[in-house]
């Protein structure tokens, strides 16, 4: 078994210019922040993604019953019941309540303690979630400064720092639009996930780069060579994530398991953002890179050969 | 390169070795008593072992405010004197003085709380009052009056007042605008000091209900979190959160009542019949306790007329006890402090019941501010050991899948063995390294250490084809160099991470910590200690493996 075929790498990198490598991603970029932006417009919050209950305060109550939905709905009638679902798959059922009084709180949760089983229960109040969706939006803008300077630090010219940027910022919103795509809503798993992400991502693209700028030899080789360690590091880490993610979603795949939501929304968004990332680096930044490299061949090999000869001597 | 030295006495793989060694040591090793005992030493959190956390928030606010003084006397004394027009003759730094047309006495006048008054017949009819207090006294008192709040002034050159209940900055400056007065600065919150006071409390009380070795955290100036293994989420809300600011007050007269004491005064007893039927709780008031008690008696009238001057418990301000002092009480109080005493609840069930609630009430003890619980959560015990052994079994198939995608891109045992022992050392380290600074593996933890794998697996794979860039294992000179290149990348990589994470450690209140320092911390001993010592291990183990004849760099 060949993890990376060489030859489908061959070709990729010989066939393809750049021009038709950053059309793909460009569109789907364009694609990915139109998903935002109508998420944006559509939901109640207006937040480019949906806001789970940790961000808007209430409580919800995971426990195994063979009730459907719609009985709990009514069985819980005289409280602010905001949904009631299946989850997970199995018996598993999810209750969310909007804010109310501690005392009728307690009420709910003692009746859950003493009838139901494998009880979990988050309770956010209102302020707290709202001063977290302040914290959550500067964290994450925080993060990806943060990275973008580290980059420039790191590479010190232009055009190549701003592309692992681009390519960073490609993945997350990748990985955000899919997040409303398929339902998922932020939590904190989800914050988490996502700037593990803004610096998960540029992995790749600080080897493509590092690979590209500072090693000689032919473009198209050193493209095939990082794209063979870089591929094999996504796969290695979409392998694992699978894995958790898998084994986290509920009773699909073994009849006992249970969901464990901080572990799913962490491996989902992170699949997510990897998948892009292959994308991300591999088109469109190799696409800016070549396009750079090539545009700055003539002058670069003037300053390149002095050194060349130092370090070998 | 030193053919002859072996792998396992290169200083690089030597460390991780001792590291690995005393991480095992520490995870499966504990000394208590004398005896040395194997077992797992990991702490679980209460998403894996079961039980419930609340999340506290102290409710208050630091402010500074300015305001006329004057205007505060003229407005606090007009009500309490029906004087309209009361006139400001003299301000100094220690006294103010202040003319009303209306007669009043030296008690009234001290009574009201603004300072001490000596009082005098004016000039031109009417009475002169001179209040020994300062402008700061006086905007305190306005404070303590109007939001029917304590008020502590908090030390320092410019006035800063530490208000202990909840307020917002619109409703301090609606008050303070008829005394030509603003907020100047508004901070949610309460000091540092007061914060603490409350863990402490905190702690002291749960502790004295049975639950012992409590982790109380305090996150920021005004949240407290604290975790109860193996409570229900319900029974830890009413141990924790419940008892609050206990506070006994006296009534003046109908719906006005004044502060007497609070909960640091009072060591409660056990609930019990006190006469025939009538179910109680004694208590015992300290010194000054006592003293208080005394003195608003006598201020107030209770001794003479006690049915007119009930005695108030509160408790969070809701009343939670309600009478008079005893006729005999009431005498006895006259002549001595009293310091023991019974606040009866009633008769049969009914009176037990009370008894044993105001007794926890009294226990309680005064937080010195009120909490609110702003965040809980509750993981049955049951469901916290299906999610210990889910997570177990997805680390395996992860690992497992890890070594299938590493095997079939490098196919060499001698790289992927290496390259497997390495990330799994780190698993191992980590572990060690929680039990180390006492931390607990929750979920999010777990998660951290699956994602400083998922980097490490990938920096591991950055080293290997960075060194075997030819194809096979170059000479040592050549090597170096690869490896300083490999490491430039890494070094980038772990940089971007690390930044990326950092604001993890303070957002979410604490929530996502654990998911930061982990990550962090992984990170760090991946990049510092397991990835040197795998450079060094893959070089001694494919160093025979030459088959292949080595590729000229460039």
């Amino acid at each position: 078994m060949n993890l990376i075929n060489e030859k489908v790498i061959d070709d990729y990198v010989n066939k393809f210019n750049f021009k038709h490598m950053l059309i793909f991603p460009a569109i789907l970029l364009a694609v990915s922040l139109l998903i935002l932006t109508y998420t944006a417009i559509t939901t109640p919050t207006h937040t480019p993604v949906e806001l789970g209950m940790e961000f808007q305060g209430g409580t919800a109550i995971t426990f195994d019953s063979s009730k459907t939905p719609d009985q709990l709905r009514e069985e819980f009638s005289t409280y602010p019941v905001v949904q009631a679902r299946e989850y997970g798959g199995g018996n598993r059922k999810l209750l969310q309540f909007g804010p109310m009084k501690e005392s009728d709180l307690s009420d709910i949760t003692n009746k859950i303690n003493s009838e139901y089983t494998n009880i979990e229960i988050r309770q956010m109040g209102e302020v707290v979630s709202k001063a977290l969706q302040g914290q959550t939006l500067q964290a994450i803008l925080f993060s990806f400064l943060g990275m973008a300077l580290v980059v420039f630090i790191i590479f010190r010219t232009f055009v190549p720092s701003i592309a692992v940027v681009i390519s960073a910022f490609a993945d997350i919103a990748f990985a955000a639009a899919m997040m409303d795509v398929f339902g998922i809503v932020l939590s904190l798993g989800t914050v988490a996930a996502l700037l593990m992400l803004i610096g998960y991502s540029v992995d790749t693209d600080i080897l493509l780069t590092t690979r590209l700028l500072k090693r000689k030899g032919e473009l198209g080789d050193k493209i095939k060579d990082a794209m063979k360690t870089g591929m094999t590091m996504t796969l290695t880490t979409l392998a694992a994530l699978t894995a958790l993610f898998l084994v986290s979603s509920g009773s699909y795949l073994v009849s006992t398991f249970t969901r464990i939501d901080i572990i799913r929304d962490i491996s989902v968004v992170l699949i997510f953002g990897l998948i892009a990332d292959i994308i991300n680096t591999w088109m469109t930044n190799v696409g800016i890179l070549k396009w750079y490299l090539e545009k700055g061949r003539t002058t670069e090999k003037r300053v390149e050969k002095p050194k060349k000869r130092r370090q070998t001597a | 390169m030193n053919d002859e030295e072996p792998i396992y006495k290169k200083p690089r793989v030597l460390l991780l070795l001792i590291i690995i060694l005393a991480s095992i040591a520490l995870m499966t090793i504990s000394y208590k008593n004398g005896t040395v005992n194997v077992g797992s030493n990991l702490k679980y959190g209460l998403d894996l072992e079961g039980g419930s956390w609340l999340q506290l928030q102290l409710q208050g606010a630091i402010i500074q405010v300015n305001a006329d003084e004057k205007k505060i006397i003229q407005t606090e004394f007009g009500k309490l004197l029906n004087d309209p027009s009361i006139k400001i003759e003299e301000t100094t730094l220690t006294s103010i003085t202040f003319t009303t047309s209306k007669q009043t006495t030296q008690k009234i006048i001290d009574d009201f709380g603004f300072g001490k008054s000596t009082i005098s017949q004016a000039p031109g009819g009417g009475t002169r009052i001179s209040l020994q207090t300062d402008a700061a006294s006086v905007i305190q008192k306005y404070l303590e009056n109007n939001l029917n709040a304590e008020i502590v002034r908090i030390p320092g050159n410019i006035l800063t007042f530490e208000v202990r209940q909840t307020v917002t900055q619109d409703e301090l400056n609606a008050l303070l605008q008829p005394v030509d007065g603003k907020v100047n600065s508004f901070k949610v919150g309460v000091s540092a000091n007061t914060r603490d006071e409350t863990k402490d409390i905190l702690e002291t009380k749960l502790n004295s209900l049975g639950i012992k070795e409590i982790p109380v955290r305090t996150v920021g100036d005004n949240y407290i979190l604290i975790d109860l293994a193996g409570v229900d989420i319900t029974t830890a809300k009413d141990i924790a959160a419940k008892p609050g600011k206990f506070e006994i007050r006296i009534q003046v007269k109908d719906n006005e009542t004044e502060h007497v004491l609070y909960g640091t005064d009072i060591t409660p007893g056990l609930p019990a019949k006190e006469k025939g039927d009538v179910w109680g709780v004694s208590f015992t008031l300290n010194d000054a306790g006592a003293a208080a008690l005394r003195d608003a008696a006598i201020q107030y009238g209770a001794v003479t007329n006690p049915s007119a001057h009930n005695l108030i418990m509160l408790l969070d301000e809701n009343v939670v006890f309600d009478a008079p002092l005893s006729p005999d009480l009431a005498r006895n109080i006259q002549s001595v402090p009293v310091k023991n005493m019974v606040a009866t609840t009633g008769t049969g069930d009914e009176g037990q019941r009370k008894a044993t609630e105001l007794q926890i009430h009294l226990r309680a003890g005064a937080l010195p501010v009120k909490v609110d619980v702003v965040g809980a959560g509750q993981v049955s015990a049951e469901l916290g050991s299906k999610f210990k052994l889910q997570i177990l079994i997805a680390g395996i198939i992860a690992l497992i899948l890890v070594a299938i995608v590493v095997s079939a891109r490098y196919k060499q045992p001698n790289i992927v063995i290496p390259m497997l022992s390495t990330s799994f050392s780190e698993v191992v380290t980590i572990l060690g390294f929680t039990v180390l600074i006492g931390f607990q593996l929750d979920l999010p933890t777990i998660a951290g250490i699956i994602a400083v794998i998922g980097t490490g697996i990938d920096h591991l794979i950055i080293i290997t084809d960075e060194v075997l860039a030819g194809g096979a294992m170059p000479p040592d000179k050549v090597y170096r160099s690869r490896l300083t290149k490999a490491f430039a990348i890494i070094f980038s990589a772990a940089a971007t991470v690390l930044v990326a994470m950092s604001p993890l450690l303070i957002m979410g209140f604490g929530a996502l910590k654990g998911f930061a320092v982990i990550t962090i911390v992984g990170v760090l001993i991946g990049v510092f200690i397991a990835r040197p010592a795998y450079a060094e291990v893959i070089q001694g183990m494919l160093v025979e493996d030459t088959g292949k004849t080595f590729v000229d760099e460039e």
